[in-house]
């Protein structure tokens, strides 16, 4: 701990001085004009933008900066500039690392991260500027941290599983944006073209065209779709569904959706991204992207009523 | 303090228990079926053979009023039978019942 303690007070001087330039940063984001200040700061300040410029260009880059800072600088500084990249992810250990040793530095340095924990979040917008829906998120993250994760950072009592939970989630987006993004991803479908034939049968045209867009096999829809709807029906010449009896349009995308939600759509992550391959006689759903693998419910179509007219079923089968 | 893997643990204490509280285990699947017209039938499968199924289609004529029977089938057993759509009605019913759990009622068709 001596150790540590030696290494940290100069950092503590020296996080003043960065404090100080983390508010620059701030005005500058703010106003948008070139303040220049003590020439200190002010090569405070360039570093810093220069950082933010290769965030931009190049994370590989980046990284490099970060390690090296870490070196020279205290953990505070690289606690921003890892916060700054999102996509790296050898950084998650270093960080929480880091969050430890902050935890138990003194109350001075919690302040201090305070700051660094909105200044955070202040470039972090300035990086997404593209995902418009994020910067409120953001904003709704930065309540939450100085809410949650940090109340109980400086102070003995426990922390709760709620604020442990919220800053978790926390450091989960600020680690991969790309996640949250891929919550908000909606899996949009084409709508299936319904079109009645005579008065008896319907007429599902783009069959074909949904089942590519699933990626799965004409027949295994084709299955669900009529065992669904207790009916008959096949896939005539022109690639489109028939299928015996009357329905409407939304009727069929109730049916898809719950189709989607059992066959196509991971059931621990949700990406659509999935394959469903057969195996042993059971259906298992791999996903490409969390790598999950579940089984999936077998096609049953359960009991049938007698339908038709049983004098025609008698003659039949007589 | 006491060690956790020490303490005695009777792993069938569930089991003697006995299912809980009169509500079975086990998918009900309620189907609709299209009949000629803009009629429709409604299926109900998997309820338990515990129960007496034509006290059950007794009430549930008087309840949605509509026509209904049982219908015995080889590999389903002891199938509800209902006219018209009653899905909604039936979910409701089994549930105010107490017969099936709303998480082990499975609607099916559109």
């Amino acid at each position: 701990m001596a150790e540590d303690e030696a290494i940290f007070d100069p950092t503590l001087k020296k996080k003043k001085k960065k404090k100080k330039t983390a508010f620059d940063i701030d005005s500058v984001l703010a106003e948008s004009t070139g303040e220049n200040d003590n020439s200190n700061q002010g090569i405070n300040t360039e570093v810093e933008n220069k950082d933010d410029d290769q965030d931009d260009a190049n994370i590989e880059i980046d990284l490099d900066f970060s390690k090296k800072k870490k070196k020279k600088k205290k953990p505070f500084n690289l606690e921003e500039l890892d916060g700054a990249l999102p996509d790296v992810k050898e950084d998650t250990t270093n960080e929480t690392n880091q969050n430890q040793d902050d935890t138990v530095l003194d109350d001075n340095l919690d302040i201090e991260l305070d700051f660094s924990k909105t200044k955070k979040k202040k470039k972090k917008k300035k990086d997404l500027d593209e995902l418009i829906g994020e910067a409120e998120e953001k904003q709704e993250d930065k309540e939450n941290v100085e809410d949650n994760s940090v109340t109980w950072q400086g102070s003995d009592r426990d922390y709760t599983y709620d604020e442990l939970l919220t800053r978790v989630f926390e450091i989960m987006r600020d680690k991969n944006p790309d996640m949250v993004a891929g919550k908000k991803q909606k899996f949009v479908m084409r709508p299936p073209q319904v079109v009645r034939i005579g008065t008896k049968k319907t007429s599902f045209a783009n069959f074909t065209e949904i089942c590519k867009m699933l990626h799965r096999q004409p027949k295994h829809l084709l299955d669900f779709l009529l065992a669904e709807l207790g009916t008959s029906g096949s896939v005539d010449g022109n690639s489109q569904l028939i299928i015996k009896g009357r329905f409407q349009q939304k009727q069929i995308e109730n049916v898809l959706r719950r189709y989607i939600k059992e066959y196509v759509t991971c059931h621990t992550c949700r990406s659509p991204d999935t394959i469903l391959q057969k195996d042993t006689r059971l259906f298992f759903l791999q996903c490409e992207t969390c790598g999950s693998r579940c089984s999936v419910a077998s096609i049953k179509s359960g009991f049938q009523a007698v339908t038709s007219k049983r004098a025609a079923i008698r003659a039949k089968t007589a | 303090m006491s060690i956790q893997n020490l303490q005695t643990f009777d792993p069938f204490a569930d089991a003697n228990k006995g299912a809980d509280d009169d509500v079975q285990d086990g998918l009900v699947h309620i189907r609709i079926q299209q009949r000629n017209g803009r009629k429709t039938l409604t299926t109900v499968q998997g309820l338990s053979s515990d129960y007496d199924l034509k006290k059950i289609v007794r009430a549930c004529k008087k309840e949605f009023a509509c026509n209904g029977t049982v219908i015995e089938h080889p590999e389903y057993g002891e199938v509800l039978q209902l006219q018209g759509d009653q899905r909604e009605n039936i979910c409701q019913w089994l549930t105010k019942a107490g017969l099936a759990k709303p998480d082990q009622l499975k609607v099916h068709g559109f």
